[in-house]
């Protein structure tokens, strides 16, 4: 009797990340701050760093892909919560009947499954239209899904600063999604990086999903050779995503204590 | 009231601070299953920080809270779902339409699918909302917005409702619908915490009320036992013409007059002895020629007992505490006078 209780229970915090995750999707995919920095963000900063540079459509693709699993996931979580707390619409969430890593959960999956949507039709268009090869698919299809997991969970640490004002997080996201940008071998290879910036690209989860996505699109002996073992960076990139929840738990806690 | 005595509410030592500030400061109270109880008091007194605790919206600083005989800080589970929440800004979803708004949280209280589509339609048209249903609630008004939420409030049928300034800026008919459904679902059997500072509003639906002031519970009782106690509040109101509105300062110089308040065309004379002061008013109007146009004698209203106990102007006399120390907010370690 017990253990089905326990069993309806987590059948019900299932349900609800669901529940919490189609209702943000109605809501937010459409929203104008989403369009921005979700949306195009990725596709301007790919085409800004890599026209006129000689780069093939497959390693085009597999640095678009990390691009857009980045950006796109991580847009989610700083837009939607603070907007959200400044409605009053997060009050009835936090009320609601479910534990608030479920809440969180639910959170993560709306940047995920954005990020994963984006991605596929950023892939059609590069093998339908510019003719790019997949060298590993079902590399890739684990290297997007975990990607987008562990960027939108990193995005919903920025979305769980006590704030009712999404400029507030806007700037601090912002600032570290582009810095990371810049030392995790999107446009320098690893291999190419000095000692130290490749010490430093090591501890950046962009630096995994671009490897991984190198290793999935572009295979072993291209020019932009993956470095890693790719079950090193699923395996960093799960372990990142499931870290980068404890934060924003603990500053949940915090809001809980402010009044946020 | 509905007869049992079963606590639905147990707070014990319920403390806020935000910051030094002291919120709500270690206040004890009850609420009995099936009562409609009311949290009054003025603005900043404490009544929505303490709404917020009870319903885990905000961690206490100090005390501890059980609810339908489950400890809030152990497991909230159970007790979020049996509870409603009506807070003071409609929080529907202005980007989905009412029918939207209301299945989402159906969904979300783990209403059974198949009963979701007939409990939002019984809602809306209980509401009036169903020729609006497929309407996104951002083309809403505030009252049509405020009966989503308390819709949204109720789809999974709450045994507790949490009410935070159910009316205030509705038109007339807006808030009596609301009062109404707020007396159905009470003799429905659910429990209802009202907080508010429209004292009439608690006057006519609640069968107890708690006062509130400075992070503090200065009274709790029924609102007639309440009034029965500060019976030295009673008044005089005359209506005298012509230009009756001239005559304040020397009405409000007459012997045992407490206060004089200007009541639209008439004057209310606050005394402890209105048989003592009715024959010295016909004595004023007739020594001035004028003519009575009406004259009554009022008992305490619950908000002449709320503004003597919060210390509040208009009709009353100076407030004191119990203890007849000042109560006070503040730092840690300075807090004024307890309950």
């Amino acid at each position: 009797m017990k253990d089905n209780r326990w069993l309806q229970r987590l059948g019900d915090e299932l349900a609800q990340v669901w529940t919490v995750t189609v209702k943000d999707m109605k809501i937010y995919y459409l929203f104008p701050g989403m369009i921005m920095t979700g949306l195009l963000s990725p596709f301007f900063m790919f085409f800004s760093f890599s026209v006129q540079r000689g780069m093939g459509a497959t390693q085009g693709i597999a640095r678009l892909l990390a691009m857009t699993i980045f950006f796109t996931a991580a847009a989610a979580g700083p837009f939607i919560i603070p907007l959200e707390r400044r409605l009053g619409t997060y009050d009835r969430l936090l009320a609601a009947p479910m534990s608030l890593l479920t809440l969180l959960l639910g959170k993560t999956a709306v940047g995920a499954v954005l990020s994963i949507a984006v991605s596929a039709v950023s892939l059609a268009v590069g093998v339908v239209i510019f003719g790019a090869s997949i060298a590993q698919p079902w590399l890739l299809a684990a290297g997007v899904l975990l990607g987008s997991f562990s960027f939108s969970a990193l995005g919903l640490i920025f979305g769980s600063i006590p704030t009712r004002n999404p400029g507030d997080v806007a700037m601090p996201s912002l600032l570290l999604r582009w810095g990371l940008l810049f030392v995790s071998g999107v446009f320098i290879p690893l291999g190419e990086m000095a000692p130290v910036a490749q010490a430093l690209a090591y501890l950046s989860p962009l630096t995994y999903a671009q490897d991984l996505m190198n290793h999935a699109v572009l295979g072993r002996g291209a020019v932009t050779a993956p470095l890693l073992n790719p079950w090193l960076d699923l395996a960093a990139l799960l372990l990142m995503g499931a870290l980068f929840l404890l934060p924003s738990v603990k500053m949940h806690q915090r809001s809980r204590k402010l009044g946020y | 009231m509905h007869g049992t005595t079963n606590n639905t509410i147990k707070a014990e030592n319920l403390t806020k601070y935000y910051g030094d500030l002291l919120a709500v400061d270690h206040i004890n109270f009850e609420v009995r299953q099936g009562e409609v109880f009311g949290f009054l008091g003025p603005n900043g007194a404490g009544k929505t920080t303490t709404q917020r605790m009870l319903t885990t919206l905000l961690e206490p600083s100090e005390g501890h809270m059980v609810i339908n005989g489950h400890d809030l800080a152990r497991d909230a589970y159970p007790v979020k779902r049996q509870m409603g929440l009506v807070p003071e800004e409609s929080n529907v979803y202005t980007e989905l339409t009412a029918w939207d708004n209301l299945m989402f949280t159906a969904r979300l209280y783990r209403v059974p699918r198949a009963k979701r589509a007939e409990r939002a339609r019984e809602l809306l048209e209980a509401f009036g909302l169903w020729e609006k249903r497929d309407v996104k609630a951002e083309n809403f008004s505030k009252g049509m917005r405020r009966r989503l939420s308390i819709a949204m409030a109720i789809v999974h049928k709450p045994t507790l409702l949490f009410l935070d300034e159910p009316t205030p800026g509705l038109d007339a008919q807006s808030a009596r619908a609301i009062r109404n459904l707020i007396r159905q679902l009470n003799v429905e059997g659910t429990t209802i915490f009202l907080t508010t500072h429209q004292i009439e509003e608690a006057n006519r639906l609640c069968d107890r009320v708690a006062i509130i002031n400075h992070g503090q519970i200065a009274v709790i009782d029924t609102p007639e036992r309440l009034k029965r106690a500060f019976q030295r509040v009673q008044s005089v109101e005359v209506a005298l013409e012509p230009d009756g509105q001239a005559h304040g300062q020397p009405l409000a110089a007459l012997q045992g007059v407490t206060t004089s308040v200007k009541m639209g065309d008439k004057w209310r004379l606050y005394t402890e002895d209105p048989s003592a002061l009715l024959p010295q008013v016909m004595d004023y109007a007739r020594s001035q020629r004028l003519r009575v146009v009406s004259l009554s004698t009022l008992g305490p209203s619950l908000e002449d007992v709320f503004l003597q106990i919060t210390g509040q102007q208009v009709g009353t006399v100076r407030h004191e505490t119990r203890e007849g120390k000042p109560r006070r907010r503040g730092a840690r370690g300075q807090r004024g006078d307890r309950r």
